[in-house]
């Protein structure tokens, strides 16, 4: 910083007479006419000299020396106690007294001013001051370069920038005495365009502006807070607001529906998001919404929510709509709601469950499973469009729809029905049928069997109608596609994971390698150079198929037999050790009938291995008794009665009065006579499937306290030791993916493993672990 | 405060009364006239000399011989502030225009200070400065001309109580 010296040279002709420097009096009165200027007179403009004139007479008090003596030019003067004292103070002070002047004076004028007047007053007023404070800002920059930043930085409080100075002093002059009137003028002003009024809203947005710029930092004074912003607008802004909505809607409510009210409502908030795009200070937006949320809805949730019954039963979905987009505005607005949704769709499902659930004994798969898809299709819709697709909400679909799908009235007995008549479904649409479906349609609609699957509890029981009827597809070969059967197979892997699938996938794997092996044994048998049978084998690995051995004795046919054992060999040479149990009842073949007089060419009989033994015991004589055949083939009634009961039903064989039993002879019906030159005589009988859905039910029981019971001894050989309760519930998480156990039969199953030793006793209700 | 764009030239008047016609971008070096040519009507400023009360002709082409040179610096920020006043290093083109007599160093200096460009009432401090750097206190009197009015009692103990600063 130099240190200022006097000016040479003297004052020239053509520049306004410049006041004595050392004169503060003097200097100050010469100033204050043209801070007058700007003051008061803007409008007629600025000249040139007064500009330079201000300036200089500022520059000059400030640098003059009263306090020393004048030093000869390019010599500085030498007191080093100057340095530290800059001129300015008296000129700080008379210019805030000016202002304080000046601004009572604006104070008094406001006075006579009201409601909009008002308005246009302060912000008149506002203008014209902030217009001059830059001016006069400009003009002190003297002033602010050197005596303020010194102040400042020795850390003066309450001095500031001549702009900021202007600032302070309106907002400790002026402001504080009219505040409250301009905020009751601008209150009155929003009310009126609440009330449909169109108003001149630029002047709230200047009154916002200015109130904004007065929030000075006390800390810093080039920035600014929002404090008296805060303060002084919004919080009168925000009881005002709140008043006028909990007015207004509690007359509304009173005279109108609630649908109605709702419309209103969003109307009002979306009103108020645009008020504060129009005119307010983006800071007021979170509370105002708050605000207004509070009154408009909070204050008559209970009443939209009363309504929300109605609308379901109505089927309402844009009132709906609606409604979730108000309430979501407040916090816990929702969950009533959901409580309520997941509660109608229950009873939407049971409701449909019932109706179909007339004749629950000859409900066809489709039928109930359709009738469940559709209220699923239903209310996830209503969810997507009228909740926002929202997860909670979600969530109450998922837990209505695993309520009625495992209990209802079709699961009066026991909640695996459901998954035996989705097991079923399945298989309808996954075996060769006439109705076709198309490809892509198939898939669509095992996509729509997983997502009831997803609801399905008893997941192991459809996992055991499953593999039994993949079985039977499988061995007979009715599979309508591979590709849809490895589609769902993958569906059930993904929902379920490996383990679950881990038997159905072994089971394709077994026809795959038994196709192979057949091909082997085609080249092996070729080579033998002797008459063979043409015959299919299938290798099917005992652990994975959910298939018994034959309930009957049997001797195979003499034909049959030697390809049989020539097979044996032929798979013992590969697999030394394995052993083979041949499972007569699935087995099945062709037989060739020349000996039909009365058809042109020869027809062929489709039959199974019982019914080939049996008829090839004609090729010796025509006329067999039934205990003959019942010897020679070995067969026990239960299997031999119904394979022969078909050939006489479809008169391939005649017997006396068409008995079937001891004592009974058949002979060969040489009339025989079909339209059809393959005849398919191995149909499965009623029974025999209705024996089977008891059976798989059976096993079920056996299979889940297996389940437990490994579930336990995995979980204690984890753990050690384990207390009682805690068991349970840990047991119950990891079952839960399959079925829902009863805490009944976990404790029997602990029972056995106590007796069996794999568990012991301890103190405390602790059970421990026995290796 | 219009930008008054329209203004393209300046003429500033010194005290000893000569008219000097400048292009406004270098008379914007000076922050008093830029705020002038902010605030004033451009009907008072293009035509009209800018009275400039405290300096004379022979200064104020000196002045503006400087702004001519740095017309295209860029604007100074409080930052460049803080890091040019640490060095006392000077461009070479300022260190020439810096070769005056010192009675004219000091007009320069004054009149930088009156008309508001920072950046050369810095290099008009750090010449002097440079001046004054690693000299005795008696060259410093010789240098600019200053009486020593201490008594040697005086003297002793600011010499005391700078001890600290001194360079062993």
């Amino acid at each position: 910083m130099p240190q200022p010296r006097q000016v040479r040279g003297t004052a020239l002709n053509n520049f306004p007479s410049a006041p004595d420097k050392d004169d503060i009096d003097k200097t100050w009165d010469y100033l204050k006419s043209g801070i007058d200027r700007i003051h008061d007179n803007l409008q007629d403009g600025m000249d040139l000299k007064t500009y330079m004139g201000i300036y200089t007479a500022i520059h000059n008090f400030c640098t003059s020396q009263k306090a020393v003596g004048i030093s000869s030019p390019a010599t500085i003067s030498s007191g080093a106690h100057r340095g530290a004292h800059l001129l300015g103070e008296d000129i700080y002070k008379k210019l805030i007294e000016y202002l304080t002047n000046s601004l009572e004076e604006h104070v008094k004028a406001s006075e006579s001013h009201q409601d909009e007047a008002l308005l246009s007053y302060y912000i008149k007023e506002w203008n014209r001051y902030t217009i001059a404070a830059k001016y006069v800002h400009h003009l002190f920059r003297y002033l602010n370069r050197h005596w303020v930043k010194r102040e400042m930085d020795e850390g003066k409080k309450h001095i500031y920038d001549v702009y900021t100075l202007h600032l302070v002093e309106w907002r400790a002059v002026l402001f504080n005495k009219v505040h409250e009137k301009v905020m009751g003028a601008v209150l009155k002003l929003v009310e009126r365009q609440r009330q449909g009024e169109t108003i001149e809203y630029s002047q709230i947005k200047s009154v916002v502006e200015s109130f904004v710029s007065l929030g000075l930092d006390d800390q810093d004074s080039t920035k600014t807070t929002l404090e008296v912003y805060r303060y002084y607008f919004e919080k009168p802004f925000l009881e005002a607001t709140k008043k006028f909505y909990t007015d207004e809607s509690k007359q509304f409510v009173a005279e109108n529906s609630v649908v109605e009210y709702m419309k209103k409502a969003e109307a009002r908030l979306n009103e108020e998001e645009e008020r504060v795009k129009m005119y307010l200070h983006p800071d007021i937006a979170v509370q105002l919404k708050k605000t207004c949320n509070q009154a408009l809805i909070a204050d008559h949730s209970d009443l939209l929510r009363d309504e929300f019954q109605v609308l379901l039963d109505n089927d309402r979905e844009e009132d709906m709509a609606r409604m979730y987009s108000l309430l979501s505005r407040i916090p816990d607005g929702l969950e009533p709601l959901r409580s309520k949704f997941e509660a109608h769709v229950r009873k939407a499902g049971l409701a449909a469950v019932t109706k179909v659930a007339a004749d629950a004994e000859k409900l066809e798969p489709k039928v109930y499973v359709d009738a469940l898809l559709e209220i699923h299709t239903q209310y996830q819709g209503l969810v997507k469009r009228a909740f926002n697709d929202e997860p909670e909400f979600t969530r109450s679909l998922d837990n209505a729809c695993r309520e009625f799908v495992n209990r209802n009235d079709v699961c009066k007995a026991g909640s695996s029905k459901s998954p035996e008549l989705l097991a079923k479904y399945t298989d309808v649409l996954l075996r060769k049928s006439g109705t076709g479906i198309e490809e892509a349609e198939l898939e669509n609609t095992l996509t729509q069997i997983m997502t009831v699957f997803k609801y399905i509890e008893d997941k192991d029981v459809f996992q055991k109608f499953y593999s039994r009827m993949l079985a039977r597809r499988l061995v007979h070969s009715t599979s309508s596609s591979d590709d849809a059967e490895t589609s769902m197979i993958s569906k059930l892997k993904e929902a379920c994971g490996f383990e679950y699938t881990n038997k159905l996938q072994r089971m394709f794997q077994d026809m795959q390698i038994s196709k192979d092996l057949n091909d082997g044994f085609k080249e092996h048998t070729q080579s033998l150079d002797s008459k063979v049978l043409d015959s299919q084998y299938s290798i099917l690995g005992t652990g994975f198929w959910p298939l018994n051995p034959p309930t009957t004795t049997f001797n195979p046919p003499a034909e049959v037999a030697a390809d049989c054992e020539r097979f044996a060999r032929f798979y013992k040479n590969k697999h030394d050790g394995r052993k083979l149990s041949w499972l007569w009842q699935l087995c099945k073949g062709e037989v060739k009938a020349t000996y039909l007089r009365s058809m042109k060419s020869a027809v062929i009989f489709q039959v199974s291995a019982y019914q080939m033994a049996i008829l090839l015991l004609f090729n010796e004589k025509d006329s067999h008794t039934y205990d003959d055949i019942a010897s020679i083939t070995a067969l026990n009634s239960d299997a031999l009665d119904p394979s022969l009961g078909i050939l006489l039903k479809a008169k391939v064989l005649k017997s006396e009065g068409d008995k079937v039993g001891p004592g009974a002879v058949f002979n060969l019906n040489y009339e025989f006579k079909s339209k059809k030159l393959r005849v398919n005589l191995n149909v499965g009988m009623k029974s025999e499937t209705k024996q089977e859905e008891v059976e798989t039910n059976k096993t079920i029981e056996e299979d889940r306290k297996l389940l437990l019971q490994s579930a336990i001894v995995r979980i204690m050989k984890a753990r050690k030791q384990m207390k009682h309760q805690q068991l349970v519930s840990e047991c119950i998480n990891q079952i839960r993916a399959r079925f829902v156990p009863k805490v009944s039969d976990i404790k029997k199953c602990i029972e056995i493993l106590l007796d069996k030793e794999y568990l012991e006793r301890l103190d405390d209700d602790n059970l421990g672990y026995l290796a | 405060m219009s930008e008054n764009a329209g203004i393209a030239k300046l003429i500033l008047e010194s005290n000893d009364g000569a008219k000097i016609e400048i292009d406004r971008q270098v008379g914007e070096r000076s922050v008093l006239i830029k705020n002038l040519i902010e605030d004033l009507p451009e009907d008072e400023v293009s035509g009209q000399p800018i009275p400039i009360h405290n300096v004379n002709e022979a200064v104020l082409r000196k002045v503006i011989e400087w702004c001519e040179h740095h017309r295209n610096d860029p604007p100074t920020t409080d930052d460049d502030a803080d890091t040019r006043k640490k060095t006392t290093d000077i461009e070479e083109w300022d260190q020439k225009f810096m070769q005056v007599d010192q009675e004219m160093l000091f007009e320069i200096i004054l009149a930088a200070n009156f008309l508001d460009i920072k950046p050369l009432l810095d290099v008009g401090c750090k010449t002097v400065a440079n001046m004054i750097k690693g000299k005795s206190p008696e060259d410093i009197r010789k240098t600019f001309n200053i009486t020593n009015d201490f008594t040697a009692e005086e003297e002793e103990q600011i010499r005391r109580e700078n001890e600290w600063a001194e360079d062993r």
